[in-house]
């Protein structure tokens, strides 16, 4: 076989003028527009849908969330600076702060509902695990890198795994178990992206899927109990979501009903009684898409998923035009982070996926959020700007 | 490997692969696997929407119906009781306008709630126990409100008005309560208004929780009529039913319909006084344990009840004035009710006692119709008499002469009756047991058929019921003898006395049927269903419906009848009448029975026998338009007591004053 030859850019001898040039015309212009239009149409409908939360104060939430839209831009302007290598250079160090920050959660973290996410900083709340998100791409994909041709040994598939545990137990512990999904969706993709045997692959899933039948079923009937109660009744409860609609599955029926009642084109702002009347439970974070499908209809959610179709096909595209493997399976699990936030999300309020506390990327609102989807749209940016 | 030795120490755990440094390229398996996650994006995404196009455009209207329902609660707006009059029009019951303090459960604070219904209980003077039970009662159900108090005064309304923020949940609403403009007359017979109670509510499907409902008396019997519909209105309401926006009315409530009763307040109101003027003779001859009774007056042409009187009685206000509670008791709390006697029994239907001579007329009808007494034939009539062996005392031990039958019963005679009951005795056995036959016939054993509950049927004994009741089982010791009808059963039926019970009202009935002719009349208390204005207004209501039970004619000997009326008018007028001293001197002609009928009275640690006091008659004697029977319990003679109130009555009816009244000591 013939090995290709490729030149190693040298990018810290060219002129600043000359990268910054060069950064600029290689950026990806549609992932660009493609973002500001998901932030706009999600400022829009965060508006719509949080118009009566706060008595006398109609533009509270839309002005919080464009606030961190602002913030979010600042991070991704400077991720598209940060040459993508110095993260794999430094993977030790972007590990370990990330457990370092998940641990100081349960130390110095505020209680909101029984668990414990966020760290009080001055006015705002951050939440170290939503930066992890992005955290566990860029450290798994380093060590994966790393690792070379190695990277189809079973032991490097294991030791990639028991490195996304821990940061996976430390967040399933707070308890936030839809971001332990996602640092989980991040394994798999990174994994997968960087040439993991099949066998190994399927052999994870095939764990993965003995582990949630084990912590939903065999545990409980044995007399353990990893969740809470309420947890359990959530992660399943869509499968039977007339069981107890005034219980465990009142929000699937209710954000059910929201959705469908939206219709083709909605019931507009103030028609929109279940998120109106409060009758849909947290309508502006985790069930915001309900919100939005009742007040502008299937046309006003087919646009937004069109939106995402996007973003994650630029996503995709922007892992052909990694120069390395660190930085394709970067790009990969990103796409793929995505992808599993949006399917579980949007699933969950139409009742064909367990609900777990999973912020839909741009449109729910919450500041780590909307911050760490922007720099990791940044970091996409990075990649595809020091293309060849 | 020797080359980057340096760096790589080696058994190091998964050292870096001096091959990392490859230059990457896009190998075919990369593709390959860039295309599979595509595919997957390309899944998900169908998936997705999918199932929004078969959520929101096929099944939209579905949902949006759910939706619609979510947020619109239907009220149920109350709707005025009908009021209920006598039978001269006077308003006897109807509503008055109230304020009710009312508690939405879901609308409380999650903290602080429990200091909140503190501080109501301590503004309003209600238990805080009977707050929080019935909030218990009514979790999970946002829209029906908690009744706290129903009849607020204007200063707790007022101070919860101006205070409204510090006590979220809480509602001042209007309401309507019963009034009761002539106080304490009649209500055991009235009944009262309540909420309903789950027994009901499990019977009548029409009602829901939280309803009221008449109960007991009159309100029960006719609440249907009285209710009225409950009109609707739906109420915008957020996810915790908290509303947003007033109530649209869909149905306006409709009033209940009035009720016009056949009783006559004034005659109640001196029924009731009778009872207290009779008690109150009693006690004064010596009998120390007289302490209830009852009177009812009915028109023996129709059965109409013109009153109906029991004694110990209460005020039906305490089930709708607040702080009352303590007198409640004595209604709700059995052994409180114990203690004051049973102010809540209505004693002329539910009262059973044994009805002494005021029965005689029914044996004498009885004798004379079976062919066993002819009443013109001497009896004699002595202080005591040996039947079979076993001695029966005379309750006058100083009479020795013959009798006729209007002689027995005007004085009483015991012996007299014994005798006939030993004929009734002697009867061949195919001739059945025809004094209880008759007694039947006159309505004894079994309910009158009044409209309004509760009634007991009493009992009329024959030997089969001894036979069936008196079982080893029941009867341990004696059962094999007290199982026979013995000739003192016999004996003793014939005078009222040993197992025949029965009520006042049964006896009234009697007695109309002595008066009228032989026709065995329904009581009833309700006159007409009514429509219209409560106050009665320039038109006054409309009449929706009669009620007049029509009398059943008792196949009945018309002399042998008048053998019993010429008896029962001596009783009154002539010299050694039972109660003439009563009614000797009355300008309107009365007739009727005195009786002293022996009942066990069962103390805390003896049981000894008592003399119920009875009377039972009519006037005017030769066309009566009205029947009294008066009963007072432990009160002696009837002569004495009974006798004296039931006059009290009479006099009310006719407006007449009896001129000289001499109780007497007689049975």
């Amino acid at each position: 076989m013939v090995d290709y030859v490729v030149t190693q850019r040298m990018p810290s001898r060219m002129p600043a003028r000359a990268r910054e040039a060069s950064l600029l015309r290689n950026l990806d212009w549609v992932l660009l527009a493609t973002v500001v239009a998901l932030v706009g149409y999600g400022l829009w409908a965060i508006d719509g849908i949080t118009k009566l939360d706060v008595a006398g104060d109609p533009d509270y939430y839309v002005k919080r969330q464009a606030a961190y839209a602002l913030i979010g831009s600042i991070g991704l302007i400077g991720a598209v600076l940060i040459d993508p290598q110095l993260y794999r250079r430094h993977s030790r160090i972007v590990y370990g702060g990330m457990i370092a920050m998940l641990l100081l959660v349960p130390v110095i973290g505020v209680e909101v509902r029984n668990t414990r996410r966020w760290i009080e900083l001055g006015a705002f709340q951050f939440q170290p695990s939503e930066f992890g998100k992005l955290l566990v791409i860029l450290s798994l994909a380093a060590f994966l890198a790393d690792r070379g041709k190695r990277v189809a040994e079973g032991r490097t598939m294991l030791a990639a795994t028991g490195l996304a545990l821990v940061p996976m137990i430390l967040v399933f512990l707070q308890p936030d178990l839809g971001t332990a999904v996602a640092y989980a969706a991040a394994l798999w993709a990174t994994l997968f992206v960087a040439g993991t045997r099949w066998v190994h692959l399927s052999a994870l899933l095939g764990v993965a899927a003995l582990a949630s039948v084990v912590v939903l079923w065999a545990a409980p009937a044995a007399g353990i109990h990893l969740l809470a109660d309420y947890q359990r009744d959530r992660l399943t409860g869509f499968l039977n979501p007339s069981e107890n609609p005034q219980g465990s599955t009142y929000n699937i029926t209710q954000s059910t009903t929201a959705v469908g009642a939206g219709g083709l084109d909605g019931r507009g702002v103030s028609g929109a009684t279940q998120t109106n009347l409060n009758y849909l439970p947290e309508h502006h974070t985790d069930f915001v898409f309900a919100s939005l499908a009742e007040q502008r209809g299937f046309f006003g959610v087919s646009i937004l998923l069109l939106l995402y179709l996007l973003l994650i096909w630029r996503a995709i595209k922007v892992i052909t035009y990694a120069t390395d493997a660190y930085t394709a399976t970067v790009a990969g699990g990103i796409a793929f982070v995505f992808l599993v936030q949006i399917f579980i999300n949007v699933g969950m309020t139409i009742g064909m996926a367990p609900i777990t506390g999973i912020p839909l990327p741009f449109v729910s609102s919450g500041g780590s959020s909307m911050v760490v989807n922007l720099a990791s749209v940044g970091v996409l940016q990075a990649i595809c700007a020091r293309r060849r | 490997m020797a080359s980057t030795g340096a760096r790589v120490r080696p058994g190091r755990f998964l050292p870096r692969d001096p091959r990392a440094q490859t230059p990457y390229r896009l190998t075919p398996q990369m593709v390959f696997r860039i295309g599979i996650l595509g595919f997957l994006v390309l899944v998900a995404f169908a998936i997705l929407f999918f199932r929004l196009w078969a959520l929101q455009v096929l099944s939209g209207t579905q949902h949006l119906q759910a939706a619609e329902n979510n947020q619109l609660r239907t009220l149920r707006i109350e709707a005025a009781r009908g009021p209920i009059r006598d039978w001269r029009g006077r308003v006897l019951v109807d509503n008055a306008g109230a304020t009710a303090i009312r508690v939405y459960p879901s609308d409380l604070p999650d903290k602080g709630a429990y200091a909140e219904l503190k501080r109501l209980a301590q503004i309003l003077r209600v238990p805080l126990v009977d707050i929080t039970k019935q909030i218990e009662q009514y979790q999970g159900d946002p829209v029906t409100p908690v009744t706290v108090k129903e009849d607020a005064t204007e200063a707790e309304v007022q101070f919860l008005t101006e205070r409204n923020a510090e006590f979220p949940g809480v509602v001042v609403e209007d309401t309507y309560v019963r009034r009761y403009p002539f106080g304490d007359l009649a209500p055991q017979l009235l009944g009262h208004v309540g909420e309903i109670s789950p027994e009901q509510l499990a019977e009548q499907r029409s009602y829901r929780s939280g309803d009221r409902i008449g109960q007991g008396g009159v309100e029960s019997a006719f609440d249907k009529f009285l209710r009225g519909q409950t009109g609707l209105a739906r109420l915008r309401v957020d996810s915790l039913g908290r509303p947003t926006s007033a109530a649209l009315r869909d149905t306006d409530p409709i009033p209940g319909h009035g009720l016009r009763l056949t009783l006559d307040a004034k005659l109640q109101r001196a029924a009731q006084a009778a009872l207290v003027y009779g008690i109150d003779l009693a006690l004064d001859e010596g009998n120390w344990n007289a302490n209830a009774g009852a009177i009812v007056a009915l028109d023996p042409r129709d059965g109409a009840i013109r009153a109906m009187a029991s004694h110990p009685t209460f005020h039906p206000e305490v089930y709708v004035k607040p702080g009352q509670r303590k007198q409640l008791q004595l209604l709700l709390d059995q052994e409180a009710a114990a203690k004051a006697n049973y102010p809540s029994l209505n004693r002329v239907t539910s009262g059973l006692y044994p009805p002494g001579s005021t029965f005689k007329p029914v044996t004498a009808l009885a004798g004379m119709q079976e062919h066993i007494l002819a009443p013109y034939d001497a009896i004699p009539c002595t202080g005591e008499v040996t039947i079979f062996k076993q001695r029966f005392r005379n309750w006058n031990p100083f009479v020795n002469e013959a009798m006729t039958l209007p002689t027995a019963l005007a004085q009483s005679c015991d012996t007299y009756f014994y005798e006939v009951g030993k004929r009734f005795y002697d009867l061949p056995p195919e001739r059945g047991h025809p004094l209880q036959e008759w007694a039947n016939r006159f309505g004894f054993g079994q309910l009158t058929g009044l409209d309004v509950g509760p009634e007991l049927a009493g009992l009329l004994p024959t030997p089969e019921w001894r036979k069936a009741t008196y079982t080893k089982k029941t009867d341990p010791c004696c059962w094999e003898i007290d199982r026979l009808w013995k000739p003192g059963d016999s004996v003793q039926l014939a005078i009222g006395q040993k197992d025949l019970q029965v009520t006042p009202l049964q006896m009234a009935r009697m007695y109309a049927l002595i008066a009228n002719g032989g026709k065995l009349v329904t009581p009833h208390v309700v006159a007409a269903v009514q429509q219209g204005n409560a106050r009665g207004g320039p038109t006054g209501p409309l009449t929706l419906r009669r009620f007049s039970p029509p009398p059943r004619e008792i196949a009945i000997d018309k002399e042998a009848l008048e053998v019993v009326r010429e008896g029962l008018y001596q009783a009154t007028h002539a010299a050694d009448g039972t109660s003439a001293g009563t009614f000797g001197h009355f300008p309107v002609p009365i007739a009727g029975k005195t009786g002293t009928a022996e009942r066990l009275i069962n103390f805390t640690d003896y049981s000894t026998l008592m003399d119920t006091s009875w009377w039972c008659g009519y006037g005017p004697s030769h066309a009566a338009e009205l029947v009294v029977c008066a009963l007072i319990e432990n009160g002696g003679f009837g002569g004495e007591a009974a006798a004296p109130a039931a006059l009290k009555v009479f006099e009310s009816y006719f407006g007449e004053q009896a001129g000289l009244v001499q109780p007497a000591e007689a049975d």
